[in-house]
Protein backbone atom coordinates (compact mmCIF):
# COMPACT_ATOMS: atom_id res chain seq x y z
CA UNK A 1 0.00 0.00 0.00
CA UNK A 2 1.00 3.24 -0.68
CA UNK A 3 2.28 5.79 1.94
CA UNK A 4 2.24 8.50 -0.08
CA UNK A 5 0.66 11.52 1.46
CA UNK A 6 -2.96 12.79 0.43
CA UNK A 7 -1.72 16.77 0.45
CA UNK A 8 -4.67 17.35 3.02
CA UNK A 9 -3.24 19.57 6.02
CA UNK A 10 -3.75 17.46 9.32
CA UNK A 11 -2.62 18.04 13.15
CA UNK A 12 -1.00 14.38 13.46
CA UNK A 13 2.11 13.41 11.85
CA UNK A 14 0.48 11.15 8.47
CA UNK A 15 4.05 9.39 7.21
CA UNK A 16 3.76 7.72 10.80
CA UNK A 17 0.30 6.71 10.54
CA UNK A 18 -0.85 2.96 10.27
CA UNK A 19 -3.80 1.55 8.63
CA UNK A 20 -4.89 -0.53 12.39
CA UNK A 21 -4.72 3.01 14.31
CA UNK A 22 -6.52 5.14 11.19
CA UNK A 23 -9.43 1.84 10.98
CA UNK A 24 -9.85 0.95 14.73
CA UNK A 25 -10.04 5.79 14.69
CA UNK A 26 -12.43 5.76 11.75
CA UNK A 27 -14.74 2.44 13.14
CA UNK A 28 -14.82 4.09 16.56
CA UNK A 29 -16.28 7.99 15.01
CA UNK A 30 -18.89 5.90 13.27
CA UNK A 31 -20.96 4.78 16.69
CA UNK A 32 -22.79 6.78 18.66
CA UNK A 33 -23.63 7.65 22.34
CA UNK A 34 -26.57 5.80 23.77
CA UNK A 35 -26.44 3.22 21.50
CA UNK A 36 -26.50 -0.87 21.64
CA UNK A 37 -23.09 -2.02 19.42
CA UNK A 38 -22.62 -5.62 19.21
CA UNK A 39 -19.46 -7.77 17.66
CA UNK A 40 -18.76 -11.25 17.11
CA UNK A 41 -15.95 -13.73 17.10
CA UNK A 42 -12.65 -12.74 15.30
CA UNK A 43 -13.48 -9.34 15.91
CA UNK A 44 -10.31 -7.58 17.84
CA UNK A 45 -11.06 -4.25 15.38
CA UNK A 46 -14.73 -4.11 16.62
CA UNK A 47 -13.66 -4.52 20.18
CA UNK A 48 -10.83 -2.04 20.48
CA UNK A 49 -13.56 0.39 18.34
CA UNK A 50 -16.25 -0.14 20.79
CA UNK A 51 -13.77 0.14 23.81
CA UNK A 52 -12.26 3.25 22.40
CA UNK A 53 -15.62 5.13 21.54
CA UNK A 54 -16.77 4.60 25.19
CA UNK A 55 -13.66 5.68 26.12
CA UNK A 56 -14.07 9.31 23.71
CA UNK A 57 -17.28 10.51 22.42
CA UNK A 58 -20.06 7.84 23.42
CA UNK A 59 -19.81 6.94 27.22
CA UNK A 60 -23.61 5.80 27.13
CA UNK A 61 -22.86 3.43 24.34
CA UNK A 62 -23.93 0.04 25.74
CA UNK A 63 -21.00 -2.84 24.69
CA UNK A 64 -22.21 -6.22 23.62
CA UNK A 65 -21.05 -9.21 22.55
CA UNK A 66 -20.47 -12.66 22.17
CA UNK A 67 -19.57 -13.68 26.05
CA UNK A 68 -22.75 -12.54 27.11
CA UNK A 69 -21.40 -9.11 28.97
CA UNK A 70 -22.51 -5.61 29.13
CA UNK A 71 -19.88 -3.22 28.96
CA UNK A 72 -17.31 -5.07 30.51
CA UNK A 73 -14.34 -3.19 31.25
CA UNK A 74 -11.43 -5.85 30.47
CA UNK A 75 -8.21 -5.56 32.01
CA UNK A 76 -6.44 -6.54 29.53
CA UNK A 77 -7.70 -7.48 25.80
CA UNK A 78 -8.27 -11.08 24.43
CA UNK A 79 -6.79 -12.58 20.82
CA UNK A 80 -10.20 -14.09 20.61
CA UNK A 81 -13.48 -12.09 21.02
CA UNK A 82 -15.22 -14.36 22.92
CA UNK A 83 -12.47 -14.86 25.44
CA UNK A 84 -14.07 -15.14 29.43
CA UNK A 85 -11.53 -11.92 29.58
CA UNK A 86 -14.56 -10.54 27.92
CA UNK A 87 -16.43 -10.95 31.20
CA UNK A 88 -14.68 -8.68 33.50
CA UNK A 89 -16.41 -5.89 35.02
CA UNK A 90 -19.34 -7.20 33.92
CA UNK A 91 -22.60 -6.82 36.11
CA UNK A 92 -25.50 -8.75 34.49
CA UNK A 93 -25.23 -11.27 31.50
CA UNK A 94 -27.05 -12.13 28.34
CA UNK A 95 -27.40 -15.31 26.47
CA UNK A 96 -26.33 -15.24 22.53
CA UNK A 97 -29.60 -16.10 21.51
CA UNK A 98 -31.46 -13.07 23.92
CA UNK A 99 -28.92 -10.87 21.74
CA UNK A 100 -30.41 -12.42 18.51
CA UNK A 101 -33.69 -11.77 20.07
CA UNK A 102 -32.80 -8.10 20.66
CA UNK A 103 -31.57 -7.78 16.99
CA UNK A 104 -34.92 -9.32 15.92
CA UNK A 105 -37.12 -6.91 17.76
CA UNK A 106 -35.27 -4.39 15.74
CA UNK A 107 -33.75 -3.11 18.79
CA UNK A 108 -29.91 -3.91 18.11
CA UNK A 109 -28.68 -0.38 16.72
CA UNK A 110 -25.67 -1.45 15.39
CA UNK A 111 -23.47 -4.50 14.57
CA UNK A 112 -19.77 -4.88 13.40
CA UNK A 113 -19.16 -7.15 10.50
CA UNK A 114 -16.75 -8.29 7.95
CA UNK A 115 -16.25 -10.25 4.65
CA UNK A 116 -13.88 -11.96 2.86
CA UNK A 117 -15.34 -10.72 -0.19
CA UNK A 118 -17.67 -7.16 -0.32
CA UNK A 119 -19.60 -6.57 -3.62
CA UNK A 120 -20.72 -3.16 -4.61
CA UNK A 121 -24.18 -3.64 -2.67
CA UNK A 122 -22.08 -4.35 0.28
CA UNK A 123 -23.12 -7.70 0.23
CA UNK A 124 -20.44 -10.57 1.92
CA UNK A 125 -19.18 -13.79 1.16
CA UNK A 126 -17.19 -15.52 4.19
CA UNK A 127 -18.23 -19.11 3.25
CA UNK A 128 -16.29 -20.28 -0.15
CA UNK A 129 -14.30 -19.10 -2.76
CA UNK A 130 -15.12 -20.58 -5.94
CA UNK A 131 -18.12 -22.66 -7.19
CA UNK A 132 -19.97 -23.20 -3.50
CA UNK A 133 -20.55 -26.89 -4.14
CA UNK A 134 -16.70 -27.86 -5.00
CA UNK A 135 -14.69 -24.72 -3.45
CA UNK A 136 -12.07 -23.82 -4.31
CA UNK A 137 -11.09 -22.07 -0.75
CA UNK A 138 -13.69 -22.90 2.11
CA UNK A 139 -14.01 -20.18 4.26
CA UNK A 140 -15.20 -19.93 8.03
CA UNK A 141 -18.25 -19.21 7.55
CA UNK A 142 -20.52 -15.99 8.55
CA UNK A 143 -21.39 -17.03 11.90
CA UNK A 144 -24.20 -14.75 12.46
CA UNK A 145 -23.51 -12.79 9.78
CA UNK A 146 -26.61 -13.93 7.52
CA UNK A 147 -29.17 -13.49 10.57
CA UNK A 148 -27.64 -9.98 11.97
CA UNK A 149 -27.38 -8.17 8.21
CA UNK A 150 -31.18 -9.04 7.87
CA UNK A 151 -32.66 -7.56 10.95
CA UNK A 152 -29.90 -5.54 12.96
CA UNK A 153 -30.85 -1.65 12.19
CA UNK A 154 -26.96 -0.60 11.39
CA UNK A 155 -24.42 -2.97 10.16
CA UNK A 156 -20.65 -1.59 9.85
CA UNK A 157 -18.59 -3.60 7.73
CA UNK A 158 -15.06 -3.43 8.04
CA UNK A 159 -12.29 -5.42 6.63
CA UNK A 160 -8.54 -5.48 6.83
CA UNK A 161 -7.55 -6.23 3.08
CA UNK A 162 -8.42 -3.84 -0.11
CA UNK A 163 -7.87 -5.25 -3.07
CA UNK A 164 -9.90 -6.27 -6.39
CA UNK A 165 -9.88 -9.48 -5.41
CA UNK A 166 -11.40 -8.62 -1.67
CA UNK A 167 -13.91 -5.86 -3.25
CA UNK A 168 -15.07 -7.63 -6.00
CA UNK A 169 -18.13 -7.19 -9.00
CA UNK A 170 -19.97 -10.28 -8.24
CA UNK A 171 -20.12 -12.95 -5.35
CA UNK A 172 -19.99 -16.68 -5.61
CA UNK A 173 -22.18 -16.81 -2.96
CA UNK A 174 -23.86 -13.96 -0.31
CA UNK A 175 -23.59 -15.20 3.08
CA UNK A 176 -25.03 -12.36 4.36
CA UNK A 177 -26.53 -8.99 3.19
CA UNK A 178 -28.59 -5.80 4.59
CA UNK A 179 -28.29 -2.71 6.42
CA UNK A 180 -24.80 -1.95 5.44
CA UNK A 181 -24.52 1.80 6.35
CA UNK A 182 -20.16 2.16 6.51
CA UNK A 183 -17.62 -0.64 4.86
CA UNK A 184 -14.27 0.89 6.63
CA UNK A 185 -10.80 -0.48 5.08
CA UNK A 186 -6.97 0.24 5.17
CA UNK A 187 -7.64 2.84 2.44
CA UNK A 188 -11.28 4.08 3.11
CA UNK A 189 -14.34 4.38 4.06
CA UNK A 190 -17.24 3.56 1.70
CA UNK A 191 -20.99 4.76 2.52
CA UNK A 192 -23.53 3.03 1.25
CA UNK A 193 -25.93 5.17 -1.13
CA UNK A 194 -29.44 3.72 -0.27
CA UNK A 195 -31.24 5.15 -3.55
CA UNK A 196 -28.47 2.96 -5.99
CA UNK A 197 -28.14 0.60 -3.39
CA UNK A 198 -24.58 0.95 -3.59
CA UNK A 199 -21.13 1.93 -1.81
CA UNK A 200 -19.55 5.00 -2.51
CA UNK A 201 -16.20 6.45 -1.02
CA UNK A 202 -16.92 9.11 1.45
CA UNK A 203 -13.26 9.51 2.41
CA UNK A 204 -9.94 8.36 1.62
CA UNK A 205 -7.18 8.03 4.40
CA UNK A 206 -4.39 10.30 4.53
CA UNK A 207 -1.85 8.19 3.55
CA UNK A 208 -3.75 6.84 0.37
CA UNK A 209 -4.98 8.11 -2.80
CA UNK A 210 -7.86 8.88 -4.86
CA UNK A 211 -5.62 6.51 -7.89
CA UNK A 212 -4.92 4.01 -5.24
CA UNK A 213 -8.64 3.17 -4.03
CA UNK A 214 -9.85 3.55 -7.53
CA UNK A 215 -7.21 0.26 -8.37
CA UNK A 216 -7.10 -1.56 -5.36
CA UNK A 217 -11.12 -1.81 -5.64
CA UNK A 218 -12.94 -4.11 -8.18
CA UNK A 219 -15.77 -2.77 -9.13
CA UNK A 220 -16.18 1.10 -10.33
CA UNK A 221 -16.07 3.67 -7.61
CA UNK A 222 -16.40 7.53 -8.25
CA UNK A 223 -13.07 9.24 -6.41
CA UNK A 224 -13.37 12.10 -7.97
CA UNK A 225 -13.40 15.29 -5.21
CA UNK A 226 -13.72 12.86 -2.26
CA UNK A 227 -12.36 14.49 0.88
CA UNK A 228 -9.58 13.07 3.02
CA UNK A 229 -10.67 10.87 6.55
CA UNK A 230 -9.38 13.73 9.04
CA UNK A 231 -6.54 11.85 10.78
CA UNK A 232 -6.50 10.82 14.45
CA UNK A 233 -6.35 13.55 16.80
CA UNK A 234 -3.89 13.28 19.47
CA UNK A 235 -6.73 12.60 21.99
CA UNK A 236 -7.95 9.98 19.88
CA UNK A 237 -4.63 8.18 19.63
CA UNK A 238 -3.65 8.93 23.36
CA UNK A 239 -7.21 6.98 24.17
CA UNK A 240 -6.33 4.05 21.45
CA UNK A 241 -2.74 3.73 23.29
CA UNK A 242 -4.96 3.32 27.03
CA UNK A 243 -7.67 1.34 25.87
CA UNK A 244 -5.65 -1.64 23.62
CA UNK A 245 -1.97 -0.83 25.09
CA UNK A 246 -0.47 -3.75 23.44
CA UNK A 247 -1.88 -4.02 20.26
CA UNK A 248 -4.25 -6.63 19.73
CA UNK A 249 -5.85 -4.71 16.93
CA UNK A 250 -2.88 -5.42 14.70
CA UNK A 251 -3.85 -9.30 15.45
CA UNK A 252 -5.82 -8.87 12.00
CA UNK A 253 -3.16 -7.26 9.98
CA UNK A 254 -0.69 -10.47 10.27
CA UNK B 1 -40.31 -41.83 30.19
CA UNK B 2 -37.99 -43.62 33.44
CA UNK B 3 -36.45 -40.84 35.02
CA UNK B 4 -32.50 -40.38 34.85
CA UNK B 5 -31.70 -40.68 38.54
CA UNK B 6 -28.80 -41.80 40.68
CA UNK B 7 -25.49 -41.58 40.43
CA UNK B 8 -24.39 -41.29 36.78
CA UNK B 9 -20.70 -40.93 37.05
CA UNK B 10 -18.25 -43.04 34.66
CA UNK B 11 -14.98 -42.84 32.79
CA UNK B 12 -14.23 -40.93 29.95
CA UNK B 13 -13.73 -44.69 28.12
CA UNK B 14 -17.06 -45.91 29.31
CA UNK B 15 -19.40 -42.41 28.52
CA UNK B 16 -17.69 -42.25 24.91
CA UNK B 17 -17.79 -45.90 24.08
CA UNK B 18 -21.82 -45.61 24.80
CA UNK B 19 -21.87 -43.17 22.01
CA UNK B 20 -23.03 -45.30 19.15
CA UNK B 21 -21.37 -44.25 15.30
CA UNK B 22 -23.62 -42.09 13.27
CA UNK B 23 -24.72 -40.34 16.19
CA UNK B 24 -25.93 -36.54 16.06
CA UNK B 25 -24.01 -34.76 18.31
CA UNK B 26 -24.12 -30.99 20.01
CA UNK B 27 -20.96 -29.94 21.44
CA UNK B 28 -20.91 -26.92 23.83
CA UNK B 29 -18.71 -24.39 24.20
CA UNK B 30 -17.65 -21.60 21.15
CA UNK B 31 -14.99 -21.39 19.00
CA UNK B 32 -11.98 -21.64 21.36
CA UNK B 33 -13.55 -21.77 24.70
CA UNK B 34 -15.31 -24.59 27.12
CA UNK B 35 -15.38 -27.16 24.47
CA UNK B 36 -15.55 -30.45 25.81
CA UNK B 37 -12.62 -30.87 24.25
CA UNK B 38 -11.13 -34.09 26.00
CA UNK B 39 -14.39 -35.70 25.06
CA UNK B 40 -13.40 -34.95 21.89
CA UNK B 41 -9.94 -36.43 22.35
CA UNK B 42 -11.62 -39.58 23.18
CA UNK B 43 -13.68 -39.90 20.78
CA UNK B 44 -10.38 -39.48 18.05
CA UNK B 45 -9.27 -42.01 20.11
CA UNK B 46 -11.83 -44.95 19.42
CA UNK B 47 -11.89 -43.62 15.96
CA UNK B 48 -15.77 -43.06 16.14
CA UNK B 49 -17.24 -42.58 12.56
CA UNK B 50 -20.06 -40.84 10.79
CA UNK B 51 -21.12 -38.50 13.40
CA UNK B 52 -23.19 -35.28 12.56
CA UNK B 53 -22.05 -32.69 14.54
CA UNK B 54 -23.80 -29.38 15.58
CA UNK B 55 -22.54 -26.59 16.49
CA UNK B 56 -23.31 -22.41 15.83
CA UNK B 57 -19.30 -21.64 15.87
CA UNK B 58 -17.25 -24.06 16.30
CA UNK B 59 -13.00 -24.51 16.28
CA UNK B 60 -10.08 -26.54 17.69
CA UNK B 61 -13.02 -29.49 18.12
CA UNK B 62 -14.53 -29.64 15.15
CA UNK B 63 -11.36 -28.97 12.99
CA UNK B 64 -10.21 -32.01 14.73
CA UNK B 65 -13.16 -34.22 14.77
CA UNK B 66 -13.02 -33.67 11.14
CA UNK B 67 -9.54 -34.40 10.43
CA UNK B 68 -9.60 -37.47 12.36
CA UNK B 69 -12.62 -38.87 9.99
CA UNK B 70 -14.92 -38.78 12.76
CA UNK B 71 -17.12 -36.89 11.23
CA UNK B 72 -19.81 -37.51 7.84
CA UNK B 73 -22.01 -34.14 8.31
CA UNK B 74 -21.55 -31.02 10.37
CA UNK B 75 -24.31 -28.65 10.56
CA UNK B 76 -22.53 -25.04 11.86
CA UNK B 77 -22.16 -21.47 10.84
CA UNK B 78 -18.59 -21.16 11.72
CA UNK B 79 -15.68 -23.21 12.21
CA UNK B 80 -12.57 -21.19 12.43
CA UNK B 81 -9.47 -19.99 15.00
CA UNK B 82 -10.43 -16.76 15.04
CA UNK B 83 -7.37 -14.37 14.78
CA UNK B 84 -5.49 -17.37 16.57
CA UNK B 85 -4.54 -19.30 13.38
CA UNK B 86 -5.61 -19.42 9.70
CA UNK B 87 -8.19 -20.88 8.22
CA UNK B 88 -9.30 -24.15 10.03
CA UNK B 89 -6.86 -26.53 8.09
CA UNK B 90 -9.13 -30.25 8.90
CA UNK B 91 -12.33 -28.73 7.95
CA UNK B 92 -11.37 -26.73 4.90
CA UNK B 93 -9.79 -29.41 3.68
CA UNK B 94 -12.65 -31.70 4.23
CA UNK B 95 -15.43 -29.73 2.73
CA UNK B 96 -12.84 -28.62 -0.39
CA UNK B 97 -12.65 -32.04 -1.29
CA UNK B 98 -16.22 -33.12 -0.33
CA UNK B 99 -15.22 -35.36 2.26
CA UNK B 100 -17.73 -34.28 4.65
CA UNK B 101 -21.71 -32.92 4.31
CA UNK B 102 -21.52 -29.04 5.16
CA UNK B 103 -24.91 -28.43 6.17
CA UNK B 104 -24.07 -24.30 6.74
CA UNK B 105 -26.29 -22.20 8.83
CA UNK B 106 -26.30 -19.36 10.16
CA UNK B 107 -25.88 -18.82 14.24
CA UNK B 108 -29.67 -18.05 15.31
CA UNK B 109 -30.62 -20.95 12.96
CA UNK B 110 -28.75 -23.28 14.95
CA UNK B 111 -30.16 -21.87 18.07
CA UNK B 112 -33.89 -21.84 16.85
CA UNK B 113 -33.51 -25.12 15.87
CA UNK B 114 -31.95 -26.53 18.72
CA UNK B 115 -35.14 -23.91 20.32
CA UNK B 116 -37.50 -25.93 18.20
CA UNK B 117 -36.42 -29.48 19.33
CA UNK B 118 -36.56 -28.22 23.30
CA UNK B 119 -39.95 -27.04 22.68
CA UNK B 120 -41.54 -30.24 20.60
CA UNK B 121 -42.13 -29.16 17.55
CA UNK B 122 -41.13 -29.95 14.11
CA UNK B 123 -39.97 -26.30 13.29
CA UNK B 124 -39.44 -22.64 14.37
CA UNK B 125 -40.23 -19.33 12.35
CA UNK B 126 -36.72 -17.24 12.39
CA UNK B 127 -36.94 -13.37 12.09
CA UNK B 128 -35.19 -11.57 8.91
CA UNK B 129 -32.99 -14.19 7.00
CA UNK B 130 -33.76 -12.36 3.44
CA UNK B 131 -31.13 -12.56 0.78
CA UNK B 132 -28.79 -14.85 2.35
CA UNK B 133 -27.50 -17.83 -0.24
CA UNK B 134 -27.89 -20.01 3.11
CA UNK B 135 -32.01 -19.77 3.30
CA UNK B 136 -31.27 -21.43 -0.35
CA UNK B 137 -32.45 -24.72 -0.89
CA UNK B 138 -32.55 -25.64 2.72
CA UNK B 139 -34.91 -23.31 4.72
CA UNK B 140 -38.77 -22.41 3.93
CA UNK B 141 -40.99 -19.82 4.35
CA UNK B 142 -44.92 -20.10 5.16
CA UNK B 143 -46.85 -17.69 4.88
CA UNK B 144 -47.80 -15.75 8.17
CA UNK B 145 -51.77 -17.16 9.30
CA UNK B 146 -52.30 -14.62 11.53
CA UNK B 147 -51.33 -11.37 9.26
CA UNK B 148 -49.39 -10.31 6.45
CA UNK B 149 -46.36 -11.39 4.65
CA UNK B 150 -44.00 -14.72 4.48
CA UNK B 151 -41.87 -16.12 7.41
CA UNK B 152 -38.28 -18.15 7.31
CA UNK B 153 -38.48 -21.62 8.97
CA UNK B 154 -36.24 -23.75 10.71
CA UNK B 155 -36.34 -27.32 10.87
CA UNK B 156 -35.64 -28.52 14.51
CA UNK B 157 -32.75 -29.66 15.57
CA UNK B 158 -32.79 -33.18 17.79
CA UNK B 159 -29.54 -34.51 18.55
CA UNK B 160 -28.88 -37.56 20.11
CA UNK B 161 -26.30 -36.40 22.42
CA UNK B 162 -25.35 -33.31 23.95
CA UNK B 163 -21.96 -33.01 24.85
CA UNK B 164 -20.76 -30.69 27.28
CA UNK B 165 -18.23 -29.54 29.72
CA UNK B 166 -18.76 -27.53 33.14
CA UNK B 167 -16.66 -26.14 36.04
CA UNK B 168 -19.33 -28.20 38.91
CA UNK B 169 -21.26 -30.88 38.72
CA UNK B 170 -22.90 -33.90 41.14
CA UNK B 171 -22.68 -37.72 40.45
CA UNK B 172 -26.36 -37.37 39.26
CA UNK B 173 -25.66 -34.38 36.84
CA UNK B 174 -26.85 -31.51 38.31
CA UNK B 175 -24.79 -28.85 37.00
CA UNK B 176 -23.11 -25.05 36.89
CA UNK B 177 -21.56 -23.52 34.42
CA UNK B 178 -19.52 -20.25 35.19
CA UNK B 179 -19.28 -17.45 33.02
CA UNK B 180 -21.18 -17.93 29.48
CA UNK B 181 -23.27 -20.63 28.81
CA UNK B 182 -22.92 -20.49 24.83
CA UNK B 183 -25.42 -22.17 23.65
CA UNK B 184 -25.52 -25.32 26.33
CA UNK B 185 -28.44 -25.14 28.95
CA UNK B 186 -30.48 -24.92 25.49
CA UNK B 187 -28.14 -27.74 23.77
CA UNK B 188 -28.92 -29.88 27.22
CA UNK B 189 -32.69 -29.43 26.56
CA UNK B 190 -32.61 -29.78 22.88
CA UNK B 191 -30.60 -33.74 22.90
CA UNK B 192 -32.14 -36.81 23.37
CA UNK B 193 -28.98 -37.71 26.08
CA UNK B 194 -26.80 -35.31 27.69
CA UNK B 195 -22.84 -36.09 28.26
CA UNK B 196 -21.65 -33.88 30.94
CA UNK B 197 -17.62 -33.25 31.49
CA UNK B 198 -16.81 -31.70 34.55
CA UNK B 199 -13.70 -30.09 36.15
CA UNK B 200 -14.83 -31.54 39.64
CA UNK B 201 -17.64 -33.53 40.78
CA UNK B 202 -18.85 -31.66 44.14
CA UNK B 203 -21.22 -32.54 47.21
CA UNK B 204 -24.86 -32.07 45.74
CA UNK B 205 -25.70 -30.60 49.00
CA UNK B 206 -23.82 -27.49 48.15
CA UNK B 207 -25.40 -27.11 45.16
CA UNK B 208 -29.24 -26.50 47.58
CA UNK B 209 -27.97 -23.36 49.34
CA UNK B 210 -28.03 -21.72 45.45
CA UNK B 211 -29.79 -23.99 43.58
CA UNK B 212 -30.85 -20.81 41.37
CA UNK B 213 -26.70 -21.50 39.70
CA UNK B 214 -28.04 -24.97 38.68
CA UNK B 215 -28.52 -23.82 34.82
CA UNK B 216 -28.70 -28.03 33.65
CA UNK B 217 -30.97 -30.12 36.08
CA UNK B 218 -30.00 -33.58 36.78
CA UNK B 219 -32.94 -35.49 35.62
CA UNK B 220 -31.84 -34.97 31.69
CA UNK B 221 -28.07 -35.86 32.38
CA UNK B 222 -27.19 -39.26 31.28
CA UNK B 223 -23.71 -39.42 32.37
CA UNK B 224 -21.04 -37.50 34.09
CA UNK B 225 -17.33 -37.98 33.93
CA UNK B 226 -15.22 -36.01 36.56
CA UNK B 227 -12.52 -34.34 33.77
CA UNK B 228 -10.14 -32.19 35.34
CA UNK B 229 -8.70 -30.03 32.20
CA UNK B 230 -11.29 -31.12 30.20
CA UNK B 231 -11.85 -28.27 28.23
CA UNK B 232 -8.36 -27.63 27.37
CA UNK B 233 -6.77 -26.19 25.10
CA UNK B 234 -9.91 -24.27 25.16
CA UNK B 235 -10.55 -21.73 27.57
CA UNK B 236 -12.88 -22.70 30.93
CA UNK B 237 -13.83 -19.64 32.71
CA UNK B 238 -12.42 -19.34 36.10
CA UNK B 239 -9.94 -21.99 35.89
CA UNK B 240 -7.83 -21.69 32.85
CA UNK B 241 -7.27 -19.63 29.43
CA UNK B 242 -6.71 -20.46 26.27
CA UNK B 243 -3.68 -22.61 25.54
CA UNK B 244 -2.67 -20.05 22.11
CA UNK B 245 0.61 -22.26 21.82
CA UNK B 246 -0.78 -25.73 22.24
CA UNK B 247 -3.55 -24.47 19.22
CA UNK B 248 -0.36 -23.47 16.98
CA UNK B 249 1.28 -26.35 17.39
CA UNK B 250 -1.86 -27.99 16.93
CA UNK B 251 -2.49 -25.92 13.79
CA UNK B 252 1.30 -26.86 12.73
CA UNK B 253 0.62 -30.26 12.87
CA UNK B 254 -2.49 -30.54 11.30
CA UNK B 255 -2.36 -28.50 8.28
CA UNK B 256 -1.89 -31.43 5.47
CA UNK B 257 -1.84 -34.00 7.90
CA UNK B 258 -3.71 -37.36 7.11
CA UNK B 259 -6.28 -39.27 10.10
CA UNK B 260 -3.58 -41.03 11.52
CA UNK B 261 -1.57 -38.18 11.67
CA UNK B 262 -3.80 -36.63 13.31
CA UNK B 263 -4.77 -39.25 15.42
CA UNK B 264 -1.32 -39.96 16.76
CA UNK B 265 -1.03 -35.75 17.81
CA UNK B 266 -3.87 -36.47 19.47
CA UNK B 267 -2.86 -39.85 21.49
CA UNK B 268 0.96 -38.16 22.16
CA UNK B 269 -0.05 -34.20 22.70
CA UNK B 270 -3.43 -34.10 24.25
CA UNK B 271 -3.21 -35.30 27.70
CA UNK B 272 -4.09 -33.67 30.46
CA UNK B 273 -3.06 -30.27 31.15
CA UNK B 274 0.37 -28.90 30.40
CA UNK B 275 2.31 -25.98 31.28
CA UNK B 276 1.38 -24.06 28.62
CA UNK B 277 -2.61 -23.16 29.04
CA UNK B 278 -3.14 -19.87 28.97
CA UNK B 279 -3.44 -17.06 31.90
CA UNK B 280 -6.69 -17.95 34.07
CA UNK B 281 -9.38 -15.47 33.52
Amino acid sequence: MSLAASGAASSVDTANLTPDVMMAVAMSRLLRDGELAFHGVASPLPMVAILLAKATHAPNLVYLNITGSIDPTPGHLPHSTVDPLLLQGTRSMITLADAFDLSARGELDTVFLSGVQIDPAGRINMSAIGEYGHPKVRLPGGAGSAFLMSTANRILLWRTRHDPRTFVEQLPFVTGTGNVDRVVTPLCIFRRDPEQNRLVVESIHPYSSAEEVAAQTGFAVDVAGVPTTPAPSEQEIAALERVDPEGVRRLEFS
Amino acid sequence: MTAKIGSKVTGMEEAIAAIPPGSQIALGGNTVHRSPSAAVHELVRQEKRDLTIIKTAGGYDVDLLVGAGCVAKLIVAYVGFENLQGLAPQFRAAVEQGRVVLEEQTCTSVITGLRAAAQGIPFMPIAGMSGTDIVRGRFLSVRNPYGEGEVVTVPAIWPDWAIIHVQEADTAGNARIRGTQFEDVLMSKAAHQVLLTCERIVDGSEFASQPDLTTIPAFQVDMVVEAPGGAWPASCAGCYGVDEAYLAEYYQAASGASPEKIRSFVTQRAVGIPQTAGATP
